[in-house]
């Protein structure tokens, strides 16, 4: 029986006379790779930034874990298990990948101000098991011996990398992915699929991935939900979008 | 030393005392705030002290405080054996004055920042002026604090000390701990989500950082450092009024941290330490022997002028500040790895 872990229901978000996100419904269901595909400028990162609580809708709702997250705040929502990545990397740049890693583990943990710069033990202890596991973090995704470069000296694919990294840190349910493989070298892509199965395995994830490269989400995805000036178009399993008419119409349309 | 101390006491205190300013401004920008009132602040201290000392803790002479504070004040004397009760005002008692003033000014920062906080970069800052100029006028108006003239004859705990350079007692400690507090707090885990709001607000809360909460946090600790400083100053002064905490000092307490740089806590401290000593060494290589008349007097007259000149210099050279972390860092690995050398 699929659990439906993150659920979208009549969502619209209007800028002005645009209509980014236009009455878009569906829901997520635990485990499964959600792909989100769409022409550029079809309201996907939009559609990111609602779940994230950064937008709010004009209308419509959101739901995670059957509880309404509507009008809550993105830390809030960001405490409840979702954590993300964004088209346009958003490191912390001036910091190293370590300290990237371990900001965001702050939900998980409790040191007070006081506690912290005292120095009790148990903020002594929850500091050094946060620095474990932010490199820990880091060595999976091979930025482990570069822990304390700062962020912005990375390379492209390896921000992108540390930016997964320091999402896992959030100790997500949902993990939303903007275009992970933009700015990768051809190298880097081939593995990215490969690399998203392995953490989704591994941090018993939901992975919600936006992503041009279309035989790559075909490949990849459970599910893919298809957008087209901010209207969900199509919703089903990768052969099911691709044979479907309005799908071929929008891809086409935006080619020719 | 006695003549070095004479000369140059109070500067020495004013200079720790600035420090301590310097890192009141640099605690909200820490958290991406760019807040310009800690003049107010330092002011509500200076004026806490001011009221509680003149009005509240100072006995008629020759009798003793009623209680419970005298017993308190026995008490403290025993804490700091320095109190020299019965000549000059209990040290321990000063101390008292900025816990109060840090206190309240604490208060007073969690109820404008609230609102004020959903402001953003320049708006902010001029919202912070704004709050500066509005305690001054009110300090000019209010009975409590003496109006224009201000409160007179601040007791003095060390009413022989004419330089004033005994203060360093409390100064120097008080520089020290809010040093180790800005430094402890960077490698902690509040601090990290404060520099985590300053480098991306939207990244950070998208992590789990209340914006806020945090805001609110870094604004009211540096609130506490300036009343606390303020209180202090009110003593080392002898006098406190709406001259103190002005905007003009918003815009020096800035330039410590523009030019000392804004990254790391040593930058605001070295840059207030700098930036106050200037004009006393500018005088001082005025009235070096030899100079020619003009240069003489351009140093010593021009001081304003150099001063201006100096900073904006400072700002187009370094624009990062003198320190920043980057610097320190490779300053520790650079002196780490160097095996001893032999010979001299
Ligand atoms: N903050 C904003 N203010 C005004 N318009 C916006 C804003 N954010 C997005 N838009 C508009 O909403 C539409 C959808 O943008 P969005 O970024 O969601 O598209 P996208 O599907 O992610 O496109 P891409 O594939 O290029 O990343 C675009 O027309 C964009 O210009
Ligand atoms: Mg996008």
């Amino acid at each position: 029986m699929p659990e439906t872990i993150l659920e979208v229901t009549g969502i619209t978000r209007r800028f002005g006379g645009l209509i980014a996100v236009n009455d878009v419904s569906f829901a997520v269901q635990r485990d499964e790779i959600f792909g989100l595909i769409g022409p550029n400028g079809a309201g996907k990162t939009t559609l990111f930034n609602l779940i994230t609580g950064l937008t709010h809708p004009s209308s419509g709702k959101l739901f995670l874990m059957g509880q309404d997250v509507t009008h809550q705040r993105p830390h809030q929502i960001a405490a409840k298990g979702i954590a993300r990545t964004f088209q346009n990397i958003r490191l912390f740049g001036n910091l190293t990948a370590l300290e990237n890693v371990m900001v965001a583990q702050h939900v998980h943990t409790s040191s007070g101000v006081f506690s912290g710069i005292i120095g009790t033990p148990k903020a002594r202890r929850e500091e050094r098991h946060v620095r474990e596991q932010a490199l820990h973090l880091l060595d999976m995704v091979n930025l482990a011996d570069r822990a304390e470069t700062v962020a912005r000296n990375f390379p492209y694919g390896d921000q992108r990398r540390l930016e997964i990294a320091r999402a896992l840190a959030l100790q997500p349910q949902v993990l939303l992915l903007d275009e992970p493989g933009a700015g990768m070298n051809p190298n880097e892509k081939a593995g990215l699929s490969g690399f998203i199965r392995e953490v989704k395995e591994k941090f018993a994830l939901t992975v919600v991935l936006i992503e041009h490269n279309v035989p790559m989400v075909m490949g990849l995805c459970d599910r893919i939900a298809v957008l087209n000036f901010g209207q969900l178009i199509a919703l089903g399993n990768p052969a099911q979008v691709q044979a479907d008419p309005a799908v071929i119409e929008a891809y086409l349309g935006d080619e020719g | 030393m006695d003549q070095f101390i004479t000369t140059y006491g109070f500067l020495i205190i004013m200079m720790m005392l600035q420090a301590v300013l310097a890192l009141s401004l640099y605690l909200p920008l820490m958290a991406g705030q760019l807040s310009l009132a800690t003049p107010g602040f330092f002011a509500i201290g200076g004026y806490v002290a001011a009221v509680l000392s003149t009005q509240k803790f100072l006995p008629a002479p020759g009798t003793t405080f009623p209680e419970p504070l005298q017993s308190f004040v026995t008490w403290l004397a025993t804490v700091f054996p320095l109190t020299p009760t019965g000549q000059g005002f209990p040290i321990g008692l000063v101390l008292v004055e900025m816990v109060i003033g840090g206190l309240l000014c604490g208060l007073v920062a969690i109820l404008i920042g609230l609102p004020a906080l959903r402001l953003r970069g320049i708006y902010l800052a001029l919202a912070t002026i704004a709050f500066v100029e509005v305690l001054r006028v009110v300090s000019l108006n209010l009975p409590i604090t003496g109006g224009a003239i201000g409160i007179f004859g601040i007791p003095q705990p060390f009413p022989t000390d004419a330089t004033k350079f005994s203060y360093i007692v409390i100064a120097l400690p008080f520089l020290l701990l809010c040093m180790a507090y800005v430094y402890r707090l960077e490698r902690s885990r509040v601090g990290r989500a404060f520099i985590a709001l300053r480098e991306d607000e939207l990244a950070a809360t998208a992590m789990g950082i209340n914006p806020t909460y945090h805001k609110v946090l870094a604004f009211a600790m540096g609130a506490v450092m300036a009343g606390m400083a303020g209180a202090m100053t009110a003593h080392v002064l002898n006098t406190w009024n709406a001259r103190q905490g002005t905007f003009d000092a918003s815009i020096l307490i800035l330039a410590y941290v523009i030019i000392g740089g804004s990254r790391t806590f040593l930058g605001p401290v070295v840059g207030a330490l700098l930036l106050t000593a200037l004009p006393e060494v500018l005088r001082q290589v005025a009235g070096i022997d030899g100079l020619p008349d003009f240069l003489a007097a351009f140093l010593r007259d021009g001081r304003l002028v150099i001063y201006g000149f100096l900073i904006a210099f400072g700002v187009l050279s370094f624009p990062q500040g003198l320190l920043t972390p980057e610097l320190l860092k490779r300053k520790k690995k650079a002196s780490a790895p160097l095996p001893p050398t032999g010979g001299g």
